[in-house]
């Protein structure tokens, strides 16, 4: 159970949602990964194209604005 | 993974309008109060990029800004807010359970403000390409990605129009799909005038869509169907958005809460569902308009039975169904005479038995929420408790001496 962080700080979608799914791709059932995040659409389609492919979402707010979102790989 | 377990008095399912006005009464009535959102905080309001219409803002709002608004205000008040999804519930009974991916949230009353989600056409080839593929219901998400690009609208509903005219921001073409014949509408007049002006935007009139076409990689056209003559026409488009309206998100409350053919959930003016402790607010209720100023309504409401409810059954514990002694409950409404007369009868019997009985005098001009749990319907009644457990109901011929009948004395 390995942990990434794909840092999106300052990008604007949809470079968020792509980093993300770029990252997924390479990594294995399990695994988890951290998106760090600073734009509010990046909350929309990240946590909506997660849970459409049955992966687990969870979402912190670390700062006023500022997200980290968890999401377990599982198929 | 092991799943944790939390304690709270009161869980809000969704943050949007409703949810986070609920959150701020529980709030500031002191509850232990959590909000759990899947997405972003401010719900459906946070795709609307102006809100004209709020009272207050006679500048207008953006959706996002105002929402902001409401949860620092829920903040203040010490609500506590976690951003997963719902996987399950169980309602019933005292002690409620929301299930999360990783935790189980116990708590005493909930609140349902889950809201809606965007409604499918249904057309073949959909699933296929929703969200990144080319298929979009969000014109801020997705906007800047479209600069130059060719994009179709689907509706033509106020969020349709407004969203596809500030598509025209960053899109060259902004093709509108309207199932309706040429120059009618759903939207507001204004908003139609500006659209039908706007030299970006063109409507295709009497259309629905017939399939949605691509390749493995995204969508790459989107076929309408005239509903007039039946013809299919191929528009090649970059990425299609679809503003055709909300379903309510009800799922996981289906076979447990009482909801509309359509999905949504019934509640009374009170905003209580059919399952005692469990209230619903804003969108995801049956209701005749669907705008933040009345999902602001719904929330206060909502959060303020739950208060009561919780209030309530705290007294029904602890005092009505004391175990420690027997008592008499007296059920009267306070602006009728008979109950007054009768209190005097109430009072002479808790004198004589004073020590040994306990009386509690419950009027229901305020809430009539224990008198429901005594299974009691009429006014005025009394109930007679004994080791925690109601023994016996009296409706009529209330006396010092009926009430020691009653009691066994």
């Amino acid at each position: 159970m390995a942990e990434f962080t794909v840092d999106c700080l300052g990008e604007a979608c949809p470079v968020p949602l792509m980093k993300v799914q770029k990252q997924m791709e390479k990594m294995a059932v399990g695994d988890v990964l951290i998106a760090q995040i600073d734009h509010s659409c990046a909350m929309k389609n990240i946590p909506e194209w997660a849970r459409n492919n049955g992966h687990n979402v969870e979402i912190e707010e670390v700062d006023d604005g500022e997200w980290e979102i968890v999401i377990e790989k599982t198929k | 993974m092991e799943k944790k377990t939390e304690q709270f008095d009161v869980v809000i399912i969704g943050g949007g309008a409703a949810g986070l006005t609920a959150a701020i009464y529980c709030g500031r009535a002191r509850l232990k109060t959590l909000v759990i959102e899947k997405a972003l905080v401010g719900g459906l309001a946070t795709y609307t990029n102006e809100i004209e219409n709020y009272p207050g803002f006679p500048e207008g709002a953006t959706g996002l800004g105002l929402m902001e608004l409401f949860h620092k205000q829920a903040k203040k008040f010490g609500v506590k807010f976690k951003l997963t999804d719902v996987r399950g519930v169980q309602l019933e009974g005292d002690d409620k359970v929301v299930e999360t991916f990783r935790t189980d949230y116990h708590c005493k009353s909930v609140i349902i403000a889950s809201g809606g989600k965007p409604r499918l056409t249904g057309a073949p080839n959909e699933e296929k390409f929703l969200y990144d593929k080319g298929i979009s219901f969000c014109a801020t998400c997705d906007a800047a990605a479209n600069t130059d690009k060719t994009v179709m609208v689907i509706g033509s509903g106020d969020a349709a129009i407004e969203e596809g005219m500030f598509l025209t921001k960053f899109a060259s073409r902004v093709i509108v799909s309207v199932m309706h014949e040429e120059g009618k509408m759903d939207c507001n007049e204004i908003a139609k005038e500006e659209a039908l002006a706007n030299p970006k935007m063109e409507f295709i009139w009497n259309t629905t869509v017939a399939e949605f076409r691509g390749d493995e990689e995204r969508l790459r056209s989107v076929a309408l169907k005239n509903v007039k003559t039946g013809e299919i026409m191929d528009v090649p488009v970059d990425t299609c958005f679809m503003f055709i309206g909300y379903v309510p998100n009800t799922e996981i409350f289906k076979g447990i809460i009482d909801m509309t053919r359509a999905g949504y959930v019934i509640t009374n003016e009170k905003m209580e569902t059919n399952v005692p402790g469990v209230f619903s607010a804003g969108d995801v209720r049956d209701k005749f308009l669907k705008q933040v100023a009345t999902a602001v309504g719904d929330g206060a409401i909502a959060g303020y039975a739950a208060e009561k409810y919780i209030a309530e059954s705290e007294i029904f514990e602890n005092q009505i169904m004391d175990k420690t002694m027997p008592g008499i409950v007296y059920i009267w409404n306070a602006v009728v005479q008979e109950s007054r007369d009768l209190l005097k009868e109430v009072e002479t019997f808790e004198e004589k038995h004073a020590g040994q009985v306990k009386v509690s005098k419950v009027d229901v001009y305020k809430s009539n929420g224990i008198a429901q749990r005594l299974g009691i319907d009429t006014v005025p009644a009394a109930a007679a408790v004994k080791d925690g457990k109601v023994a016996g109901i009296l409706t009529e011929g209330i006396s010092a001496e009926s009430l020691e009948k009653l009691l066994g004395l």
